[in-house]
């Protein structure tokens, strides 16, 4: 499968969620913990040699299970092998807590999980489904032209709910 | 650079919703040879999130490519041919070239132009928390209705960190005790903190528990025991978070912003 590694690698680059150097094992068996940097970015973790710029590797995290192992200590796993386990070491369990829980909450399908939660929530409060926006953006003012860069497009003053949102219906 | 493909893979094939799906044609993508006629190739598009994947066919069983979309805007493009309903992908990237790729007709050109704009993880979290703002509006306007909330503040609603009060410099709005010891419900529901919360970075259900101090007590609101542990893990990592930063061992990438 090919990928876009450049931009992934410009990825990388962009402020992130959550920075630390922590010792990180790959699944391999035998493999050795290292001092990584690790850096979680939208719903990419990369990770680093301490003293390079450009990323060793990047985890896509939808579908991954994080756990707690040894005290100070967490694993990310996939789906489809959840014993294939990528190992990091904190310096403390606080720091292991902080971890997990950014890492849980790094992915869309957690964001779409959220979203469905709110509108059935709202829902449930008002006894009608929300006024989902048709853009959030809109009401910031931002022109559909400037976010969207649809120079070329006519203005659509009737847009439907984006596709993300009318796939949870 | 190393990728966690096969699950890459996995989840291009799993049953997780698609955001968008299509035939597009490609000219795109190194190692594409061109096609002699330079009609550029067909293959089946899948948008799941800030993923675009490509398949030989609908049942392929192993995604073709992978475009990672966060960071990228989308135009309407000149295709190689006199063709229609071309759009590009471009990226900010230094030495990265457009992705081609065209439509079968303006509608879906449209409708795909439209669902690439959002496949963004900030779009995502920007819908996320325009929902979290209408539910707490939502609530608000029920509370005023059946005049509840007003007395119902317990104690254990309210973040007990003590270093509250100095937030970090992300922080630009303070909570009413700041400026009132009683922190009284009736001064903070009188307030419109949806935006300011949301500035602050703040998401999920603990955003809004602490912009009322409310209880979810409503009957309405069903499986309680689980919002409450829902609301129960953001207040512990936020209480962390607090104590994290007045202890000065926050880690100086959480100052910063999300892309």
């Amino acid at each position: 499968m090919r990928y876009n590694e450049k931009e992934l690698q410009a990825l990388s680059r962009q402020p992130a969620e959550m920075a630390a150097e922590l010792g990180m094992r790959g699944p391999k068996k035998g493999s050795v913990a290292k001092r990584r940097l690790v850096k979680l970015v939208v719903n990419f973790l990369f990770y680093f040699r301490p003293d390079e710029a450009e990323p060793l590797g990047a985890l896509l995290l939808e579908r991954c299970r994080v756990a707690q192992e040894e005290p100070g200590g967490f694993s990310i796993s996939f789906v489809e092998d959840l014993s294939r386990k990528y190992h990091f070491e904190c310096c403390s369990q606080e720091q292991c807590q902080e971890w997990m829980e950014a890492l849980r909450r790094a992915s869309y399908e957690y964001m779409r999980q959220s979203l469905i939660f709110y509108r059935n929530e709202i829902r449930k409060m008002t006894g009608k489904a929300p006024c989902t926006p048709q853009d959030p953006l809109e009401q910031f003012g931002i022109s559909e032209e400037a976010r969207f860069q649809l120079n070329s497009l006519p203005r659509d003053e009737q847009t439907c709910t984006g596709s993300q949102l009318g796939v949870l219906d | 650079m190393k990728l966690n493909k096969r699950s890459v893979a996995h989840y291009a094939l799993s049953d997780s919703p698609a955001d968008h799906t299509g035939f597009l044609r490609t000219w795109g993508g190194p190692g594409t040879p061109p096609t002699p006629s330079g009609a550029g190739r067909r293959y089946w598009f899948v948008l799941k999130g800030n993923l675009l994947f490509s398949f030989e066919s609908k049942e392929s069983r192993a995604p073709l490519s992978l475009v990672v979309l966060e960071g990228c805007t989308v135009e309407l493009a000149e295709a190689p041919v006199p063709e229609e309903f071309a759009f590009a992908i471009r990226f900010d990237a230094p030495g990265v070239r457009p992705h081609l790729l065209a439509a079968d007709g303006q509608v879906a050109q449209e409708a795909w132009v439209k669902a690439l704009s959002r496949a963004s993880f900030g779009y995502m979290r920007l819908v996320v928390r325009e929902l979290e703002s209408q539910l707490q509006d939502a609530r608000q306007s029920l509370a005023l209705h059946r005049c509840v909330f007003q007395k119902s503040v317990t104690g254990c609603n309210k973040p007990q960190a003590p270093d509250r009060r100095a937030p970090g410099p992300e922080n630009g709005h303070l909570f009413p005790r700041d400026r009132n010891s009683n922190g009284s419900v009736e001064e903070r529901g009188s307030r419109p903190v949806g935006r300011d919360l949301t500035e602050w970075g703040l998401q999920g259900p603990a955003s809004l528990l602490l912009s009322r101090g409310q209880s979810p007590v409503s009957p309405e609101t069903s499986c309680f025991s689980t919002l409450h542990d829902w609301y129960g893990k953001e207040i512990t990592e936020l209480r962390r978070g607090w104590q994290q930063r007045a202890k000065g061992s926050q880690p100086e990438s959480k100052q910063q912003s999300r892309p």
